[in-house]
């Protein structure tokens, strides 16, 4: 079973993503900020991410996001706000998903993506 | 008329003025007649001036006008003797001071906009007008300067900064509570088994969250520009941007007609996704929009929707769905209608709202 990780700190998005995910026969464990993410990404084999930008208090998912490049891990860039990414975040070059959009959308475009990451 | 040095003796020309003046007319240019006109103009206008003498050590001010005391604060007898740079205070840009002092070194006419500091210790956005005057053998004689308070300018700039930066965040909050919205919605319908109508629900949410988002991008608060909302709320029906064509001017209307027109709009994507232009792999949609007299001749916003190419209709579906009733219900609060005219080729339909004047 594939397990993806959803980095978001708003809980219904949180929820709607892990349940559309679990839908499609992957597991899904949510951190709702960087320090979170990174405890799961230590313990947890993960396949995937969706990762919200904008984390609240001015912190954003940059350092989860060049963790997860640097280990080939597929992942998503899930925000409102496409102009407010951050430079940092713009050379990733990372797939966005623009808020608002359905959660099987979401799923369909990351294990869309090419890399190890398909449906279980 | 006899030119004096600033004598009581001319009632045109307040006293008070004359006070600490090192100003010398009778080696300066302005002379005679001129002189008095100028020194009268000088009191009457609002426009702060002042002269200072680049011959001096420091280049004090050497003359100044009744506008420049009210305008720093200070009396004429503060300001005679002083480099103008007293009106300066620590969040003056040294920038614009630099700028400034290569103007004075190279005897250029130069504006700039800089804050200054009164003598209570307010402070306003003067903009400096400065050049070098030289007499009739080419000398440099003095520096003009002309000050003018642009603080309200300044404050409306920085107001209208403020406000597209509002707006952006507004933009970006009201997305994220369409997403939450849509979480909420998709999360009760698996828990109700309602899954399909969750889904048909978020879809209309999601159509009308497009409509919106450029009346707050365009950060104004007035009447919206209908193309884009027209697009944006028909983006996700045409990933490849090949099937549907857009033709229509920058006209705009007021934003409690989106939700109507958005809703209108997905409707009538979903309907071609369905079973018109957008089920096959050949059909195109035309959307146009202008400004037109509507069929009871009253000015109003006329959208035209074209299906070409689709599955050819034989005969007007019998069922056309709640969706277009519910849009045909929206668009009448408005006094809008809605014509739908199945053609063989292909729906085509015009939707009217009157423009409110």
């Amino acid at each position: 079973m594939k397990s993806i990780l959803i980095l978001e700190d708003e809980p219904f998005i949180a929820l709607d993503l892990q349940l559309a995910f679990e839908d499609d026969g992957a597991r899904a464990v949510v951190a709702v900020n960087c320090d979170e993410a990174f405890e799961l990404l230590r313990t947890t084999e993960i396949d995937g991410a969706v990762l919200d930008v904008n984390l609240g208090r001015s912190e954003t998912c940059e350092p989860v996001a060049v963790e997860l490049k640097k280990r080939g891990v597929p992942f998503l860039l899930h925000t409102g706000d496409l102009d407010r990414t951050g430079e940092a975040l713009r050379e990733l070059n990372a797939p966005i998903m623009a808020k608002p959009s359905g959660a099987e959308e979401v799923v369909a475009k990351l294990f869309g993506l090419h890399g190890s990451c398909e449906p279980a | 008329m006899q030119r004096g040095d600033g004598g009581g003796e001319r009632a045109t020309f307040d006293q008070s003025q004359q006070a600490g003046r090192t100003f010398s007319p009778d080696s300066d240019n302005f002379a005679g007649a001129t002189g008095l006109l100028f020194e009268q103009a000088m009191a009457q206008t609002r426009m702060a001036v002042c002269l200072t003498d680049p011959h001096q050590q420091d280049q004090p001010i050497v003359f100044c006008n009744k506008a420049f005391e009210k305008l720093t604060g200070y009396r004429q007898d503060e300001i005679i003797g002083r480099n103008c740079r007293f009106l300066q205070g620590p969040k003056t840009s040294s920038e614009q001071i630099a700028k400034l002092r290569h103007a004075v070194d190279n005897e250029d006419v130069l504006v700039v906009e800089l804050l200054n500091y009164r003598k209570d210790g307010s402070t306003f956005w003067n903009a400096l007008h400065l050049g070098p005057i030289y007499d009739e053998d080419g000398e440099l004689r003095y520096f003009f300067g002309s000050q003018w308070d642009v603080s309200d300018i300044h404050l409306a700039r920085a107001e209208e900064k403020h406000a597209k930066v509002m707006a952006r965040e507004v933009s970006h909050r009201l997305k994220n509570v369409f997403a939450v919205i849509g979480g909420i919605v998709n999360i009760t319908g698996r828990a109700m088994n309602a899954r399909e109508l969750a889904s048909k629900i978020n879809e209309r949410i999601k159509a009308l969250g497009r409509a919106y988002e450029p009346t707050l991008d365009e950060a104004s608060f007035g009447t919206i520009e209908v193309g884009q909302a027209i697009r944006s709320v028909l983006a996700p029906y045409d990933p490849e941007g090949d099937r549907i064509v857009f033709d229509g001017d920058s006209a705009r209307t007021e934003p409690n007609a989106v939700s109507a027109l958005g809703l209108t709009l997905h409707e009538f994507a979903t309907n071609a996704s369905k079973y018109g232009a957008l089920s096959n792999d050949g059909g195109t949609i035309t959307v146009s929009w202008c400004h037109d007299e509507d069929r009871h001749g009253r000015q109003s916003l006329v959208i035209e929707w074209v299906e070409r190419g689709g599955p050819p209709i034989h005969r007007k579906p019998e069922q056309t769905g709640t969706g277009f009733d519910i849009a045909e219900r929206l668009l009448s609060y408005s006094r809008g209608t809605l014509d739908r005219a199945w053609e063989e080729n292909g729906l085509h339909a015009t939707i009217s709202l009157p423009l409110t004047s």
